[in-house]
């Protein structure tokens, strides 16, 4: 989860960057936003796969929070981030709706586009290029693009009433549908050769998107990207709006605008783009690579067109907000990221959860607050969810997870913040997009971001993967990429196959980052299926590698770069995560009532079952699976399968067949949880048999069993059994048991003539009266000395060591014999020979007890 | 701090985590500490203000703590044992540096023992028919045994902070639960442990005590009397003045040992721990009458038998015979007794169905015991004893 959250945080910072965009103005909260949307994205994601199209969609509202959040720390580079995941959102989304049908033919038209460059725009969105690889993973979505666009479609209606929400992206981001424009990433996919043509084609995307998106209604948004072939232009807006991110960055509150107007102007330039850019397109990677570079002066560009789209994206926003953020801007933000992850969810969370979580990120002062808060939120939101509690839970009590850090590291080290944040969040995408568009400001960043870039862009694509489009992108982009990042040009452009490793390709050398992550998440939920969750699982792994290289990462750039300010900030961070992390998000909940009492495990009162099987015999299997009723045999059955097996025993004595066919009696017993006096009597026979055949481990059962079974079932063996036990005890010697047994019986008991019996057994054995315990041996009532027997031997031998240790000069056999309990003469003298025992020569009648003596001594 | 509010409680708790006061800690927690009986901590539902507090695995322990006064004072044992089990589970799933220093002090199970022996037994009325009888307190054998483990594996830390502070009291607790549920076999892996763990003599004297008790206890049964009288016999001395209660249950032990190893208690002593049950026991094995130990033995049987002792002092029926013998050694005055006069006196203690067979049985058993020096003369019927010293004192016996 952590991983998750943390890769669909930096997605989550792409889409904030749109969403900043938008919300430019609400910067300052933006960040908090972000926070929670990225948790609600990843909680999205986390709920469903299929969510993923929403999920992608939310995830890059969250974005935008993030960058907004970015904003807020004022870090420009962040701001870029946000300003791309802006404008990538808002591609993605237009894209989205429409785009569907418009991606395939997209596609094949993308690169055409792409290379079109037509975009003159995108040329200088190509600076950014960095921000444009991100747009590249969309692109890499393509596949998945169609499902993005029915949702896309579906959402884009109400998303478009959120562009005049701009501001308050988060709360589009149910309205995101609009943004479906992440759609269009996915139509970028195939772009993903576009995606390198990019550059150029992100020039004149940002021209294009600004026009757009101030167009915009989503609806017409989405228009343009069909018609225009968004899946192109879905990559190449997300590359332009990274490069308006970054342009964004600079213009902060301008970027919100600027992304929705880029986003509108993206899907008509991508239209035209695609069809101008298929050789640029090729040429786009390059001009990525170098955009990337020069992320600065391409986002400040860009930032002015996509300016004025966000004003018309504010203007969208009244018909989205309205709705959205009327319910709170962390609310939409909550929203955008259940439905992705809880798939209609969002939308319909309550109220006071909305607001909780805003509250929450409000509360947070630094990055880490927010990573942290963000994964408690992510966890605890999605059990509330999923459990349904979140609609029952007050919110308004519950209390805020806590946040040790500080506002003071912000201004003390804004720098810090805005990698941290980066890289902590996303780990990847903010970072990749920040290093980008940074990266060309700041040596640092850069090195962070090449650092973690690698794995912690992928990683935190896939994670976040707000935008669906992204998603899809993700699996053939995510692929792709890894394996290589330039290859795809030509390929991309080729076909939709290659269009969709084209993506990943993109999104690999477009510093896929953002692209990736986006592609994953949407491209994995949505489910381009197979490879989809292949992805995801590897995505997930990445991420959860990315983020904690990114952590190391961190932690080793902080040492270097900002050796004092950061060191102390991150002490600080770390104590304070140490403390926060301790306290409960949640509330807590005893889970007393969860426990279960020691009962027997499975009581088949509990299951009862009514055999069907009329068979009289029945072989006997150890049942390891739930007992079919049709090879169970009810009460009616097993009586007569009793006499039967009574008969056989008594005209065959064959013990193997009895005994098995009583552990089948048993065990339908048991199965149907008969526990009658017919069940004692079963059990009783068995121990009889068992007894008389010697088999005491088969009779100590039955004997176990007995003790239970009578304590309902009174029998009037009762006092039989019980002296079978206390024998039993005595052949294993535990005096503790005996103790017990003692404790409960009771006069009547006593009075038993078996127990009695035993019980002068017992006592002549305790004092090794070995004379009274041989008297009593043979007049041992029942089947008891079957039981005596078991351990007479033993007592023997402890006798005859007295007797000979005793007696001098000599032991007649015939005191041997009557004391130790022989019936004849021949079979004591048989015992005794047997242990080499001595006699006189001169009287073969009696022991020459002193030989005998160390005879047995040596024995 | 029987009177404090929860919030004050709280705050203690708190402050004791945060200063790793261990001892402190585990008094807040555990079930002999004076606020249990607290009405204002016995709250229903005490998670919301624990978790205001306190970090996250204490809030969870203090407040199943806190349920769990709550429960035990409604008589709820069920619901207690609940919460104890949540107590206890938590400190041992923590990994961090802060446990050492609170589990060396070993707060949770101290409670949780507390409480499991009261509502064992009311489990058992309330679930009557349901389950077996060990059963509860087999899953809190299980319990304890995994946070045993815990302890033993401990070998990181240093001997401070080390978790096997904690060994000795889990160790105990688990005994306390082999032997209600006599499962003796199971204590012999926990006295290894101790026996070859490096800090077996600086535990608490308390710990060790207890741990001696139960050890004896153990070997007593085993019929390895030396033994037993031993560590019986150090709970005994070292056992707090003031625990008149636990030396009077070491009592119950350790007499029955020492009278078979020839150490007659003096009345004084069985006064004074309220034992005089074992009176006319003392009495009789020392003037060999075995008349009037049979008689002690019934009359007291179901004391005896609830101590688990009976089958110890019917032990003494041997020493008995012993002494009686030797009597009727000392009025003969001659070194071959002939075996009627020992039937005689059998017979004249009232013991049934006895033959002169018997006699040499018994006999043989003295003998062989090395209670008497001399051997029988079947031929002779006749017992010839030593000149010297025929009646080894029993203490010098084995």
């Amino acid at each position: 989860m952590a991983a998750n959250t943390t890769q669909t945080a930096p997605a989550a910072n792409w889409s904030y960057g749109a969403a900043a965009g938008p919300e430019g103005q609400t910067v300052s909260e933006n960040p908090e936003w972000e926070k929670a949307r990225q948790a609600l994205a990843s909680i999205s994601k986390t709920q469903s796969a299929t969510k993923t199209a929403q999920a992608n969609r939310t995830t890059a509202q969250a974005g935008q929070f993030q960058p907004v959040v970015t904003e807020s720390t004022a870090i420009q580079q962040q701001q870029q981030q946000q300003y791309y995941q802006q404008w990538y959102q808002q591609n993605q989304q237009q894209p989205y709706p429409g785009y569907t049908y418009p991606y395939n033919y997209y596609y094949p038209m993308a690169p055409g586009p792409y290379g079109g460059g037509g975009y003159p725009p995108q040329g200088q969105y190509g600076v950014p290029p960095g921000p444009y690889p991100s747009p590249t993973t969309p692109t890499g979505q393509p596949p998945s693009l169609p499902v993005m666009d029915d949702q896309s479609s579906s959402y884009p209606s109400q998303p478009q009433p959120p562009p005049p929400a701009a501001p308050q992206p988060p709360p589009q981001s149910p309205t995101s549908s609009e943004q479906p424009p992440p759609p269009p990433p996915p139509a970028i996919p195939p772009p993903p050769n576009s995606q390198y043509p990019l550059p150029p084609g992100q020039n004149s995307y940002n021209p294009n998107n600004p026009m757009p998106y101030p167009n915009n209604d989503p609806n017409q948004m989405r228009g343009y990207n069909h018609n225009q072939g968004r899946p192109s232009y879905g990559q190449s807006y997300q590359t332009q709006n990274s490069y308006q991110q970054q342009q964004n960055n600079n213009q902060h509150q301008q970027q919100g605008q600027g992304q929705y107007g880029p986003g509108a102007g993206r899907g008509e330039a991508n239209k035209n783009k695609n069809h101008q850019q298929q050789q640029p397109q090729q040429q786009g990677p390059q001009l990525w690579h170098r955009m990337k570079q020069a992320p600065g002066a391409g986002a400040m560009k860009f930032n002015i067109p996509k300016r004025p789209y966000v004003m018309t994206n504010q203007s969208f926003p009244p018909g989205e907000q309205p709705t959205g953020l009327a319910a709170t801007p962390s609310s939409p933000a909550a929203a955008p990221a259940t439905p992705g992850g809880a798939q209609t969810r969002p939308q319909d969370w309550p109220q006071a959860m909305k607001e909780y979580v805003q509250r929450c990120f409000t509360a947070c002062e630094n990055e880490e607050d927010k990573d942290r808060t963000e994964k408690g939120l992510k966890e605890v939101l999605q059990k509330r969810l999923q459990d349904g509690s979140a609609y029952t839970i007050d919110w308004d009590r519950e209390p805020l997870p806590e946040l040790k850090a500080k506002q003071s590291r912000w201004e003390a080290v804004p720098t810090q913040r805005t990698l941290e944040s980066s890289v902590g969040r996303g780990g990847g995408t903010g970072g990749a997009t920040r290093g980008r568009g940074g990266g060309a400001r700041l040596g640092h960043y850069r090195n962070v971001f090449s650092q973690r870039s690698p794995s912690s862009s992928s990683s935190g694509s896939s994670s976040r993967s707000p935008s669906p489009s992204h998603n899809r992108h993700r699996d053939r982009n995510g692929q792709r990429h890894r394996r290589s990042d330039s290859e795809s040009q030509s390929d991309s452009s080729m076909s939709s196959d290659l269009r969709t490793q084209l993506p990943r390709r993109n999104q690999k050398g477009g510093r896929g980052r953002g692209g990736d992550r986006d592609r994953g998440r949407g491209g994995g939920e949505r489910g381009r299926g197979r490879g989809g969750r292949g992805n995801r699982g590897r995505r997930n792994m990445d991420d959860a590698n990315s983020t904690v290289l990114g952590k190391k990462r961190k932690g080793g750039n902080a040492g270097l770069d900002f050796h004092d300010p950061h060191r102390e900030a991150k002490k600080q961070s770390r104590a304070a995560r140490f403390h926060n992390t301790k306290m409960r998000s949640e509330p807590l909940v005893l889970s007393i009532n969860n426990l279960e009492l020691p009962k027997e495990d499975l009581s088949w009162d509990d299951c009862p079952i009514v055999g069907t099987c009329q068979e009289i015999t029945k072989i006997y299997l150890r049942l390891t699976c739930a007992p079919d009723p049709a090879t169970v045999r009810p009460v009616s059955v097993l009586r007569k399968s009793l006499l039967a097996v009574k008969a056989h025993w008594k005209t065959r004595q064959d013990y193997p067949y009895a005994c098995e066919q009583m552990k089948s009696i048993r065990q339908d017993l048991t199965v149907q949880g008969v526990r009658t006096e017919f069940t004692v009597e079963v059990y009783e026979c068995h121990a009889r048999i068992a007894l008389e055949k010697g088999d005491h481990a088969e009779f100590n059962q039955c004997q176990m069993q007995l003790k239970a079974l009578y304590k309902d079932n009174p029998s009037e063996n009762i006092g039989e059994f019980t002296a079978y036990r206390l024998l039993y005890y005595i052949f294993t010697k535990n005096s503790g048991d005996i103790t017990t047994e003692l404790v409960y019986l009771t006069a009547a008991l006593r009075a038993d003539e078996c127990v009695s019996h035993a019980l002068s057994l017992r006592a002549a054995w305790a004092l090794g009266n070995f004379h009274r315990f041989f008297q009593l041996y043979r007049r041992a009532p029942r089947m008891a000395s079957y039981l005596i027997d078991k351990f007479v031997e033993r007592e023997r031998m402890i006798a005859l060591r007295a007797l000979f240790k005793t007696f001098r000069p000599d032991l007649p056999v015939e005191y041997v014999q009557s004391s130790l309990g022989f019936l004849c003469l021949d079979s004591c003298m048989a015992f005794l020979t047997g242990l080499g025992v001595t006699f006189f020569p001169s009287d073969p009648s009696k022991i020459d007890c002193k030989i005998s003596s160390a005879c047995l001594a040596a024995s | 701090m029987a009177h404090i509010t929860i919030n004050q409680y709280l705050q203690q708790v708190y402050e004791a985590i945060d200063n790793h006061e261990g001892s402190f800690c585990a008094e807040l927690l555990s079930f002999k500490h004076p606020h249990v009986a607290n009405p204002r901590l016995q709250l229903a539902s005490p998670e919301e203000k624990c978790q205001q507090v306190l970090e996250v695995p204490y809030d969870e322990m203090v407040a199943a703590h806190l349920r769990c006064t709550y429960a035990v004072s409604n008589h709820d044992f069920v619901e207690a044992y609940k919460c104890q089990t949540l107590v206890v589970q938590y400190p041992f799933g923590i990994s961090g540096d802060y446990f050492g220093y609170i589990f060396s002090s070993l707060p949770i199970p101290e409670g949780f023992d507390d409480c499991r022996m009261i509502f064992q037994a009311e489990q058992q009325l309330l679930r009557k028919g349901k389950g077996k009888l060990g059963d509860m307190l087999e899953k809190a054998a299980e319990q304890l045994m995994g946070c045993f483990r815990v302890c033993a594996s401990d070998n990181r830390a240093g001997i401070d902070d080390s978790k096997k502070w904690g060994m000795l009291f889990l160790i105990n607790q688990l005994f306390k639960i082999y032997f209600k549920i006599n499962k003796l076999h199971l204590c012999k892996p926990l006295i290894r442990a101790i026996d070859s763990s490096n800090l077996k003599d600086d535990y608490s004297m308390a710990q060790r005590v207890t741990y001696k008790y139960y050890v004896g206890r153990k070997a007593m049964f085993d019929s390895d009397y030396k033994p037993a009288e031993e560590y019986l016999s150090f709970s005994f001395q070292h056992c707090h003045r003031s625990s008149q209660r636990n030396k009077r249950m070491i009592l119950i032990y350790l007499l029955p040992v020492k009278m078979l190893l020839g150490h007659m208690p003096n009345h004084q002593l069985l006064r004074k721990y309220d034992l005089m049950q074992f009176a006319d026991v003392t009495k009789a094995v020392s003037e060999g009458n075995l008349l009037l130990l049979n008689e002690a033995l019934a009359k007291h049987e179901t004391f005896f038998i609830r101590c688990g002792i009976f089958l110890i002092l019917e032990k003494l029926k041997i020493i008995t015979y012993r002494n009686l013998f030797k009597k009727v050694y000392q009025l003969l005055k001659t070194h071959q007794l002939p075996l009627d006069a020992f039937l005689v006196a059998l017979k004249m203690m009232q013991v049934e169905e006895v033959d002169i067979d018997e006699v040499q049985c018994i006999l043989a058993n003295l003998i062989c015991e090395g209670h008497i020096k001399g051997y029988i003369s079947h031929q002779h019927q006749k017992l010839v004893v030593s000149k010297a010293n025929p009646f080894p004192l029993l203490s010098s016996s084995s």
